[in-house]
This record gives structure tokens, C-alpha cells and sequence, in this order.
């Protein structure tokens, strides 16, 4: 038998991330941003961070020198985000060796510091940020009113400038027909949950993100515990519902989630569509104890086969048809070694 | 029940209004309630989902259209950026933006995030308590300022954003812990519940 650490709620929760945007108080905005100004942005963050406690751990990102398939790698392993790439000719990120903090730089906003672990530790997410942006605002002052609190390009997000999200697998309330009603239910509490991957209602792998709203009025501390305490309210709905399903015809689950576990080992080629449907049925069996794989190793090939990280795999500019092949091929080595150790 | 306002008809209507968080609930008489609903005009009372859209109509109506219209002329001294181009990117364009175009952001503001004051951390790298007491400070500092220029309005604002700050204050001095899977109560506010 394998041992492995697993993050708390890590059976649903798959990361917790934090968010705090900013802004240098002497400079423009994203709006009116020459390139020299973004590159001073740069220049001033960089400086910053590495003269911090761990600035050694940090790795300068200019977007412009990577190639698309690394860019969308930083994407797909969350840490950056898609809309940084909107500005790939000024924009950069600064990422931590471990992957836990990075500094995305000349996205909406100047500077968005951000903390990423996994399962539901959305505290120590955001005491990474925090800690790493008193570290930063006291070099080079961000903006900031009394009144409105930090001053972001958006008005949406001025005040704590924080948005705080976890990502949560919820196959057994997907499958009740239940989302319906937890949308609702979060969104009484300030809070907005979505698909985080496909469009519309179509949620693939049943991953959603549940998030704050508000960003002026309330503080850091409070948002925090909102989205903890609801998050853990819907771990436990999602817990309930999976050992309902279990209780009703326990054969029928497993042979269902199971059968995906198949189809894994054994295809020859695999969209990113299909896959995601298949890594559902199996983070679900392998959380039921059904399935002997460690979670945080599943939820890593998840990212690691996501269409910009094969290519980076890969190593070079690949068809469709060859990322579905080189899915399946390293779907089936990886899966092997996962279930070996 | 009589009426709270005029103390003197009987009381036939409740009247809840919400004001940065701040909650004033009054059991009003038919007449008193007529006058309450002349100052948020076009308001249903006899139906919710009526009350709603006409609270958001009537913002949009009159006093919404007058300072978006009186916004249109709006430039920052600063960065050149005018409150129209802010309109079509949904962005600003730099820290006095915020300041050039007070008034409309105001509105803005309050109609995003239910809310016009902040209430986390200041720069620094002050702890939030401290944070918090600081801004107290200058906001009853400001409060005096008002009252001495018969700025009633704005006095109102700071009280409410004072009594706001020294709510939060008292919840974090009696530190309170909500582990992530106890039940949060009714508001979100993510207060603590009586299991802790």
C-alpha cells in the first residue's frame, strides 16, 4: 500500500486560491499603460519581490519570450490567469519554485499577487498573498483611499482588492440535478459559483469555482471565513450525496465510475472533452476508496494533460489528432505509475 | 401598535430599509408609509419583486440619470481619461480617476458592492485590528468636521461607516473561529453561529 498526504477536504476541494490586486499609486492604469510604463511596472515588481524574504524562490516570466504551449501551461496548472495573456506583449508573472505564490504583472491591474494550495485552505492562500503585498507595498506604495480601499483599474474589484476562490469536484450534486439550487443558495450569500471549464451551464469534469463578489465593505478576514464556511457546507452536501448514491446500488456506482477507469487504460486516443467526463468518474471512485490513486497525483495529470501542457510535453507544435494520442499515451503511463506507487 | 412616526394612528405597515448594511426596520401608519414612499418614488409596496426592480428603476430614472448625465463632462486632470471612454472600457486609467469622477463611482459603487466604505486592511502592513482602529479614527475625526459644517448627509454616511467598523472590531476582539464545516447563518456575513 502507497501512504499519501491528503490536503484538508481534498476528497472535494481541489484548490484554494486568493487573489489582491493592485496598482502603483504614481503610475497609469491598465487603460492608458504605455509600453514604458509597463515596463517600469516590471522592473519595480521584480526588484520588490526578489529583495523579499523568498525572492530567491522567484522566477521572472515575460510572456512575449515564451512559446504559446508554455503559456498555456501557466494557464491550465492555474498560475496565471487567461486574461493575462491578453496583454502578452507588455505582461509578465513572477512565479515561486513551488508554484504556491505568483505575481502576475500588467494584467488589469499593475501588480495581482496571488496564493494557490491545494484542498480548502483558502486562510493560508490568502496569508501568503497578504504577507507577500505588505512586503511589496512597502517598497514602492500601491494605491490607495481611505474610502475606497485599494484603487483597481476595475471598479468591480476597488476596495480589498481580494477575490478568493476554490475550485470543488461535485459529481454526486451535479447528478442529483442539484446545482440549480446551490447557485442560488450561494449567491444569497454574496457568493458566485460557475463551470470552470466548458461554456454555459455545461460544467466539464463537474469543476466548479465558487468565489466571492463583493470586494469594498467587508474585510479580508470576513470574506475569508464566508467562502470557507460555505465551501464546507457544500464538502459536506457533496459528501452526503456521494454515500446516498453508495447506499442506492453501491455495484451500479462502481461498475460506472469503474468502467471510465478502463477506458483510460486502454484508449488510443482521447479528447480533452472525454477525458475530463473520465477523470470525474475516477477522482469520484478513487475518493469512495474504490480506486486505489492518490488524489493529488490525479489531479495533476489532470492539468498535465490539458492541451498547452502536452504541447510544452511534447515539445514541439502538435495536431489535434496528435495531443488525442499522446493523451491516451500518457494517460496510460502515467495512470500505471500512479495506482504502482 | 401605534406608529413610530407620528405616534398617534395605528401602525398597519412594516418598513425595513437597508442602508450600507445598516438595517432600520419602523412600523409606520398608512399615512406616515405614504410619505416614505414619496421619498423612494415609484416603489410597489404590495409586491417584493416590485419593490426590487423599482428600487433599481428608480435610481435608473432620476437621480441615476442626472449624475450620469452631469458625468458626461467628466475628465481627469491626471491621465486625460473622460468618464465616456471610462463608460466603453470599464476601466480607469489611473488613482485620480477615482477622485475626478467621485460622484458617479459613488453611485457605481454602491450599486456593485452594496457598500461605498472600505473595510479591510490599509497599507503598511498594519495588522487588520489596528487597521481597522485607525480608520475609525479618522472617520470620527471626519464626522466632526461634517457636523461642525452642518454637512448632515455626509455625517450620517461616516456614522453608519464608523458603526460598521466597530461591529467588525467587536467580532474579531471576541475572537471568533468559524471552523469551515459549521453552518454559516442567514446573512453571509459569515458571522459566527450560536455552535461556537
Amino acid at each position: 500500500m502507497y501512504e499519501y498526504v491528503l490536503a484538508p477536504e481534498q476528497d472535494v476541494v481541489i484548490s484554494s486560491r486568493v487573489r489582491l490586486s493592485r496598482n502603483y499609486e504614481d503610475l497609469p492604469f491598465s487603460p492608458k499603460l504605455t509600453h514604458e510604463y509597463a515596463e517600469e511596472v516590471i522592473e519595480r515588481t521584480a526588484d520588490a519581490v526578489f529583495k523579499t524574504e523568498s525572492g530567491a524562490a522567484f522566477t521572472l516570466l515575460r510572456m512575449g519570450e515564451l512559446e504559446e504551449d508554455a503559456r498555456s501551461r501557466l494557464v491550465e496548472h492555474h498560475l496565471i490567469s487567461y486574461d493575462l495573456l491578453k496583454f502578452v506583449n507588455r505582461s509578465a508573472a513572477m512565479v515561486s519554485s513551488a508554484g504556491t505564490v505568483t505575481v502576475m504583472l500588467n494584467e488589469e491591474d499593475h501588480v495581482r499577487i496571488q496564493g494557490l494550495l491545494p484542498g480548502l485552505q483558502l486562510e493560508r492562500s490568502a496569508e501568503m498573498a497578504l504577507k507577500l503585498d505588505e512586503a511589496l507595498g512597502a517598497q514602492y506604495p500601491f494605491a490607495f483611499d481611505h474610502q475606497w480601499g485599494f484603487l483597481t483599474a476595475c471598479p468591480a474589484n476597488t476596495g480589498t482588492g481580494l477575490r478568493a476562490s476554490v475550485i470543488l469536484h461535485l459529481p454526486a450534486i451535479s447528478a442529483s440535478g442539484q446545482m440549480g439550487a446551490v447557485m442560488q443558495t450561494v449567491a444569497k450569500l454574496g457568493l458566485t459559483i460557475r463551470g470552470l471549464y466548458g461554456e454555459g451551464s455545461e460544467a466539464q469534469g463537474n469543476l466548479y469555482q465558487l468565489s466571492n463578489q463583493a470586494t469594498l465593505g467587508r474585510s479580508e478576514e470576513d470574506v475569508i471565513r464566508a467562502l470557507s464556511a460555505a465551501s464546507g457546507q457544500i464538502v459536506e452536501h457533496e459528501r452526503g450525496m456521494r454515500e446516498e448514491t453508495e447506499k442506492k446500488d453501491m455495484l451500479q456506482l462502481q461498475d460506472r465510475l469503474m468502467r471510465s477507469w478502463g477506458e483510460l487504460m486502454y484508449a488510443r486516443l482521447m479528447t480533452a472533452k472525454e477525458f475530463m467526463r473520465r477523470y470525474s468518474d475516477i477522482r469520484y471512485a478513487a475518493s469512495m476508496g474504490y480506486l486505489h490513486a492518490p488524489l493529488p497525483g490525479l489531479d495533476t495529470l489532470m492539468m498535465d494533460v490539458q492541451p498547452g501542457s502536452l504541447g510544452v510535453r511534447a515539445g514541439k507544435l502538435i495536431s489535434p489528432r496528435e495531443s488525442e494520442i499522446l493523451r491516451a499515451k500518457t494517460l496510460r503511463e502515467e495512470l500505471t505509475k500512479l495506482v504502482a506507487e | 401598535m401605534m406608529c413610530e412616526d407620528c405616534g398617534i394612528r395605528p401602525a398597519k405597515f412594516h418598513l425595513m430599509t437597508i442602508i450600507n448594511g445598516d438595517r432600520v426596520e419602523r412600523n409606520l401608519c398608512p399615512s406616515c408609509m405614504a410619505r416614505h414612499q414619496k421619498q423612494i418614488p415609484g416603489i410597489d409596496f404590495t409586491n417584493l419583486a416590485g419593490i426590487l426592480n423599482s428600487i433599481l428603476e428608480s435610481r435608473g430614472n432620476d437621480e441615476q440619470e442626472q449624475i450620469d448625465a452631469e458625468a458626461q463632462s467628466c475628465v481627469c486632470e491626471q491621465c486625460g481619461m473622460t468618464y465616456v471612454e471610462f463608460q466603453k472600457c470599464g476601466m480607469l486609467g489611473c488613482a485620480n480617476c477615482y477622485q475626478a469622477f467621485k460622484t458617479p463611482l459613488t453611485s457605481l459603487l454602491q450599486r456593485v458592492h452594496g457598500n461605498t466604505q472600505h473595510a479591510g486592511r490599509v497599507p503598511g502592513g498594519a495588522h487588520n485590528g489596528t487597521s481597522i482602529r485607525m480608520n475609525i479614527d479618522r472617520l470620527k475625526q471626519k464626522l466632526q468636521r461634517a457636523v461642525a459644517d452642518e454637512e448632515y448627509e455626509q455625517a450620517a454616511r461616516l456614522r453608519d461607516a464608523i458603526r460598521a467598523l466597530n461591529m467588525q472590531l467587536e467580532r474579531k476582539d471576541a475572537d471568533i473561529k468559524v471552523r469551515p464545516h459549521e453552518r454559516i447563518t442567514t446573512d453571509g456575513e459569515g458571522e459566527a453561529n450560536d455552535n461556537v
